[in-house]
């Protein structure tokens, strides 16, 4: 009883003491401290506000829809002024407990330091009606949001308000780097775009609906998924169903992400004498991903080496 | 049963103290927009058959329903989250409706603090702030069973402080009416206290690399009510106390079947994942220890030494500690999305109280559950478990089989580490 006697003590000392002094001087003089739930969004904060300390709750070797509400996670978002996640569903096995154990006002509401990305721009698959029959379907669509180069931009402009509104001191800063990105990406975007043109018409069968948006900037089709339902893994009846698919002989390849088992695709890839591609879900995915930048190159051209060689074979 | 009576009054000046500033920071707090509240109702369902009866297990043989619940949850306002958990389930043909969670949690409270009140699962121990849902196996260790009535919930408040360090640091302490885990008293004349259990916990934990996480928690927890009640000798003959010891531990309740005034906790878990990755393999190592002790009243105690002396010569069977203690160690491991096996060992050892003297007990349990996941969302699990006993007035057998289902329905929030 002493130790609560301690603690309301200390509550009435930082309330009489500081009161709204204090949430005005945590933000002026720190560090912006970052937690990201992806590490795309580690990336696009470290292009954006590269003096803050950023941390990336998840690698591009992890299933961004099951991680553990674990205690290193709760200890980095209890101090984080601004938490940066895809959004849509994507986290809702794992933030809302790590907010409730965190208990970081801050955080907590996209009005503050929360920032979700799939509400800054339009997402692909909306659904109206979801139900669990269908899978791990998320209402607000699909958000693995990525890959769509025209999206990220308007996500780091959105990124950059955030910012801005957090650290007002720097707004300057943060509007070079806006510009200084803006400018880069645009100029890869067309350099992207180009190399996408030599993938248009592509067939393939991918795992999940990971590349969602990577399909739709190039022009890839994924004619099947190799899991039966979104979030269930794949079943050999399913498999077998895939084959029959492959025998129609208009895919090039399988695809799968760099955090998902690979079982299933050897198998059907065996079968079908489909090559597999092992692409990065997101920076970190392979030793060549280690910005947005280099991702996007090397998810391009991985899928340009294969397409090619699988064109050459049929010739 | 419970009943809702949570009142501010009957706690100490100090907590209410605590609940004052909590009702005062918000008027300090910056004004901000509300947030849209979003409410969440999710519903589980658990059925079970199991082949025997169990030492003071919630199931029982033949068909049954588990914790069956409906939950409701949503963010207040921007300084509240509430939590509605109603608890619906069946023994020996009767139904009852228990509410197991009520509470509201304050969310903006500045510098890590939380407060909790109303009737929520305590902090203390590893496993008991977790929903029974979404354990690996189909009873809690014997260490609860005995301890905590399967799991401790109850009326109070919480507060609760997190460190802002990269190693995760968070303390707390509680207050509770602590009902059910008041010391049996059979005659109803026993004066207890109204605010019977003080607790304070503290947990750590961090990464190893990227592919291992642990948590290490101590806890404890005062019971002013945890004191046996001194026995009438004359008026209290064997009979009575087998029958009412029996229904302890196979009758349905959820109070602790042993208690002390003083309940020491340590737990420790530890996970892995291969990357980290916890969608196709993972597994989950913990371990607790409890130690319950000070239960005997000052005459039994000297009694009771003096019958250790007494017994030394004579035969090993009244040789009964001064405490009660029980651990476990459990390893669940996933294999594949769809399918991950189980296995815990955990000891129990406590002293039944006999007329004047003490009989040491001891229970061993091994129990190997083996579960199918079809989705995150519903689990079939098949279970073995061998128990033996020493002490313990029961004719059950050594072996029991479980066959449970458990289901989530709605919109079902996200799980604890």
């Amino acid at each position: 009883m002493l130790w609560l006697w301690g603690l309301t003590v200390h509550i009435n000392f930082k309330l009489l003491v500081s009161g709204v002094l204090l949430s005005l001087s945590q933000q002026a003089f720190a560090q912006v401290n970052i937690f990201a739930c992806e590490p795309e969004y580690a990336a696009l904060a470290e292009e954006l506000a590269p003096e803050a300390r950023i941390y990336s709750a998840t690698t591009a070797m992890q299933d961004p829809h099951l991680v553990q509400a674990r205690p290193s996670l709760i200890a980095k978002m209890r101090q984080a002024d601004l938490v940066i996640c895809a959004g849509a569903e994507l986290e809702i096995g794992w933030l809302p407990m790590l907010q409730m154990k965190a208990a970081n006002a801050q955080v907590r509401s996209t009005d503050k330091g929360l920032f979700f990305a799939a509400e800054h721009v339009d997402t692909l698959d909306k659904m109206a009606n979801v139900d669990r029959s269908m899978g791990d379907v998320h209402s607000l669509g699909n958000p693995h949001l990525h890959f769509s180069p025209e999206r990220m931009l308007l996500i780091a402009k959105a990124l950059t308000k955030k910012l801005v509104q957090l650290d007002i001191e720097q707004t300057e800063a943060y509007q070079q780097r806006l510009q200084s990105f803006s400018k880069r990406w645009q100029a890869a975007s067309s350099k992207w775009h180009e190399m996408a043109s030599q993938l248009k018409g592509m067939k393939v069968i991918a795992y999940h609906s990971s590349f969602r948006y990577l399909f739709d900037f190039v022009g890839i089709e994924q004619v099947a998924d190799l899991e039966p339902k979104p979030g269930l893994p794949p079943t050999s009846t399913h498999l077998a169903s895939l084959l029959k698919r492959a025998k129609q002989d208009d895919i090039s390849a399988i695809v799968v992400a760099s955090y998902q088992d690979l079982r299933g695709a050897n198998w059907l890839a065996e079968k079908s004498s489909l090559p597999v591609i092992v692409l990065p879900l997101s920076v970190g995915g392979n030793e060549q991903s280690n910005d947005l930048f280099s991702l996007y190159d090397n998810v391009l051209d991985l899928l340009i080496q294969e397409y090619n060689a699988q064109k050459l074979l049929t010739l | 049963m419970k009943n809702m009576k949570f009142s501010p009054t009957r706690l100490s000046a100090k907590v209410s103290a605590a609940l004052a500033m909590s009702a005062l920071i918000p008027v300090l707090a910056q004004a901000q927009t509300p947030t849209l509240s979003n409410p969440t109702v999710s519903a589980i369902l658990d059925g079970y058959y199991q082949s025997e009866n169990r030492l003071m297990a919630e199931r029982t043989e033949g068909f049954g329903l588990g914790e069956t619940e409906l939950a409701f949850s949503a963010s207040i306002d921007d300084m509240f989250y509430g939590k509605l958990t109603t608890v619906f389930e069946t023994h020996d043909g009767e139904s009852e409706v228990n509410i197991e969670e009520a509470f509201i949690q304050t969310m903006a409270l500045p510098n890590g603090f939380t407060v909790r009140a109303g009737r929520f699962l305590s902090d203390i121990g590893y496993l008991n702030n977790q929903h029974l849902h979404s354990d690996s196996f189909t009873s809690r260790p014997s260490a609860y069973r005995a301890f905590l009535g399967g799991h401790y919930f109850d009326d109070g408040l919480r507060v609760s402080y997190i460190a802002p360090t990269d190693l995760y640091w968070t303390m707390g302490a509680e207050v509770f009416s602590g009902d059910s885990l008041r010391a049996a008293d059979e005659h109803g004349e026993r004066k207890f206290d109204r605010t019977g259990v003080y607790t304070a916990f503290t947990k750590f934990g961090g990464d190893i690399g990227v592919e291992s996480s642990w948590q290490l928690g101590f806890s404890y927890l005062r019971n002013e009510n945890g004191l046996l009640t001194p026995e009438e000798h004359d008026e209290h003959g064997e009979g009575d106390h087998e029958d009412e010891h029996a229904e302890d531990e196979h009758g349905h309740s959820h109070s602790a079947s042993y208690t002390g005034k003083n309940t020491y906790v340590a737990d420790f878990v530890f996970k892995w994942a291969p990357n980290g990755n916890y969608k196709y393999q993972h597994l989950t190592l913990s371990a607790e220890y409890f130690r319950v002790s000070d239960f005997m009243v000052p005459e039994l105690h000297d009694e009771h030494e003096e019958e250790d002396h007494h017994d030394e010569d004579e035969h090993a069977e009244g040789n009964s500690k001064d405490y009660h203690q029980a651990w476990y160690v459990s390893g669940v491991y996933q294999f594949s999305p769809n399918w991950s096996a189980g296995l815990r060992y955990g000891e129990l050892d406590s002293q039944l109280q006999h007329e004047e003297h003490f009989d040491a007990q001891e229970l061993k349990e091994t129990e190997l559950s083996i579960a199918w996941h079809n989705s995150h969302f519903s689990t079939v699990r098949l279970e073995f478990s061998h128990q033996s006993n020493v002490g313990f007035d029961n004719d059950l057998s050594d072996n029991a089989i479980t066959l449970q289902y458990v289901m989530a329905l709605g919109a079902h929030g996200a799980h604890q580490f």
